[in-house]
């Protein structure tokens, strides 16, 4: 690169946050605009938030990285509408800190609190019950990307509608998100979170659809062949009362997770766990912060580390309510018959339209995380569990599952090649390549 | 009293204005794109509450730099510290330079922070101000590497000496550091060979020193070790010193 520039090229391993890609790659850390447009226009890139997407999205060999770190302003707030205005790069925990502080919440967030608005945008993510609140795309007003042919764009549902929508799990391929505006909704003082015992994923679907309208809305259960699916289903209620944040809360869960030497979640490992969670979060109720209920993962910096050097996987499947009790019926054969140690099964009510390659729709998510994704019986039960949930209808988050190969993903998304090439229309040349898009043909 | 940072978009500039911003201060952030100021003048004012008032030039352009502050300074506090963490080095700048490439790195390095002093001095003494300059542990001994670059950041380092020498600091502060090495997009990636010091932690040093009289000194503290090492060491060494 010329010294005119004005920027350095690090080469640097980058790894997914599940640590099942890595990848050797050229570096770029702007912290000026013009930084940002000083990468020649014909160079391979991919913009990279805070990099804590389970899969490598934001990052790959031959292409420059450009690292949005140093893009992490607030812009601009209107307290009386509600409307943030955020560089990409700014982390959503800080966002959402800021707002709560304002008397505003953003509805949908990510379990890390390190993800960044750009990545947020990019992957579409989903909060905490996306039956009631949606994906991230419901809360986003406006955008600007900058494509290296077109120069910055300003996209909302007016102007640029097209290319505003395919940013939404568009994986970085319409352009560098570099700037959005969030609509907020007024903050509760805080949540009243009860759980509810369930004995299987079938009575989890029950309980999930009898409570769909509480701000919060999730499963946690056990993956265990003799106990698969027992767990708790947790609802959060809005309470009028303030929920002051612990004192001593536990900081931001950082955005690479230091490994244990060995991996703890061995057969005992994972009973002593579920023995834990079920203490921890079991039937009850209690009262919670809104920043205590928005980044649960904070408290889970053990569980990650603990899933040591070979890392983990989760396949998240989002499956019709028709089908989901048969599916739900052939997992459990299938680990009692496997055997394999899943370390959790979260589980998701979703009540959306599904849009591009978003993880949404209508029906029941399962979020299955196993360690040692590559040792054999663990990748034997991956590859039946992907088979299961495409025969039943499944579709897959494509922003999770670091196993997911082109062909499944195809078999999963009903107008994969129509929502490729929408995508693909607004970077022909394919200037904007990432692990993730190039493992599913994107 | 107003706090005018020179430099404010990037690395120590920035990290700088975030923490005179932190401390209360209203500030005038320099630098050369207005995107980048207006980003951080928003940020500052919306997490800190902070007054930010903004003035984008290309200063190595501007023949007389200091004349555009003073007139941004009307509607604000009189001015009582002036930080000039401007500066630009280049990867071949190695003797091979024009002459183009040369007096941008003189007048960015040297011409700028000076023309920008003398033009506020009068504001500084009447408030009994700080000024605070950067140069560079590059200049501590003239190598084959950065030669225009160190050159101008001792040329500077000698105009700070020449105000500490005509100012008391009851009347002003002169507060000059030689930068070791800094975190920046210029810097990262590179395989420098002692440890790089992060622009927060420098900026929150320099910030809390603000009223502690006039001095010259390294930043971070040890490579004054480094730089009378380096002073130091024989001739017949130091040539055989490349990287």
């Amino acid at each position: 690169m010329s010294p005119r520039r004005g920027f350095a090229l690090a080469e640097t391993d980058l790894r997914s946050f599940d640590r099942s890609e890595a990848a050797h790659c050229h570096v770029q850390r702007p912290d000026r605009y013009r930084l940002l447009e000083a990468l020649p226009a014909d160079v391979q890139r991919m913009s990279r938030g805070s990099g804590v997407s389970y899969v490598g999205a934001s990052f790959a060999s031959d292409c420059v990285v450009q690292d949005l770190a140093a893009f992490d302003r607030l812009l601009d707030f209107d307290g009386e509408r509600g409307l943030l205005s955020v560089e990409a790069g700014a982390r959503i925990g800080d966002v959402a800190r800021f707002a709560l502080a304002q008397g505003w919440l953003l509805p949908v967030v990510p379990g890390h609190p390190r993800a960044s608005i750009g990545g947020c945008i990019a992957a579409d993510v989903h909060g905490k019950n996306p039956a009631r609140d949606g994906t991230f795309r419901a809360h986003v007003e406006a955008i600007e990307v900058f494509d290296p042919h077109s120069g910055w764009l300003h996209l909302d549902r007016n102007r640029n509608a097209e290319r505003f929508h395919a940013c939404f799990a568009g994986f970085g391929i319409p352009g560098l998100i570099s700037k959005a505006t969030l609509r907020l909704v007024p903050a509760p003082g805080g949540y009243s979170l009860r759980g509810v015992a369930v004995a299987g994923l079938v009575e989890a679907r029950e309980v999930l659809l009898a409570h769909a309208g509480a701000p919060l809305l999730y499963g946690w259960h056990d993956g265990r062949a003799d106990r698969f699916g027992r767990g708790v289903i947790r609802f959060g209620l809005e309470s009028k009362e303030p929920v002051a944040t612990p004192t001593r809360r536990p900081g931001d869960l950082p955005a690479t997770v230091k490994p244990w030497p060995v991996c703890a979640w061995n057969r005992s490992g994972i009973a002593a766990m579920n023995r834990l969670i079920a203490h921890r979060h079991g039937p009850g109720q209690m009262h919670v912060a809104v920043e205590q209920a928005m980044f649960p993962l904070n408290e889970a910096r053990t569980y990650f580390a603990g899933f040591g050097a070979e890392g983990f996987m989760e396949a998240q499947w989002l499956l019709p309510h028709a089908g989901y009790a048969e599916f739900v019926g052939s997992l459990a054969g299938e680990v009692a018959r496997q055997r394999p140690r899943i370390s959790l099964i979260a589980s998701k009510l979703f009540d959306g339209q599904a849009q591009g390659f978003s993880f949404d729709g209508k029906g029941i998510a399962l979020a299955i995380q196993l360690p040692q994704p590559k040792a054999r019986v663990q990748a034997a039960f991956i590859a039946a569990l992907t088979e299961l949930a495409l025969l039943h209808g499944g579709r897959p988050n494509l922003i999770k599952d670091s196993s997911l190969q082109a062909e499944a993903a195809q078999r999963g998304i009903a107008e994969f090649a129509a929502c490729r090439t929408r995508l693909r229309a607004f970077d022909p040349q394919q200037l904007h390549a990432s692990m993730l898009t190039r493992r599913l043909g994107l | 009293m107003t706090a005018i940072v020179v430099g404010a978009s990037s690395g120590l500039g920035r990290a700088l204005a975030l923490e005179l911003a932190r401390s209360g201060k209203p500030l005038l952030l320099i630098a050369s794109d207005a995107r980048d100021l207006d980003a951080m003048a928003s940020d500052l004012r919306l997490r800190f509450k902070a007054t930010v008032a903004t003035l984008a030039v290309e200063l190595a352009a501007s023949a007389d730099p200091g004349a555009r502050i003073l007139a941004s300074l009307a509607d604000l506090p009189p001015a009582s510290m002036l930080l000039l963490a401007v500066g630009m080095s280049r990867s071949d700048d190695d003797g091979t330079l024009g002459a183009v490439a040369v007096g941008q790195l003189l007048a960015i390095n040297l011409h700028v922070p000076i023309a920008i002093t003398q033009a506020l001095l009068p504001a500084l003494l009447e408030s009994r101000g700080t000024i605070v300059g950067f140069g560079s542990i590059a200049g501590t001994r003239g190598r084959s590497r950065n030669i225009v670059y160190a050159a101008a950041k001792r040329g500077l380092e000698t105009f700070f000496q020449s105000l500490r020498h005509r100012h008391l600091p009851s009347s002003l502060r002169v507060q000059f550091y030689r930068l070791g090495f800094l975190r920046s997009n210029l810097t990262f990636g590179l395989k420098l060979p002692l440890p790089v010091a992060e622009p927060a932690d420098v900026a929150r040093k320099v910030v809390a020193q603000l009223q502690r009289g006039s001095f010259a000194r390294h930043e971070p503290r040890w490579w004054g070790i480094i730089a009378l090492l380096v002073r130091n060491l024989p001739w017949f060494a130091f040539r055989r010193m490349r990287d």
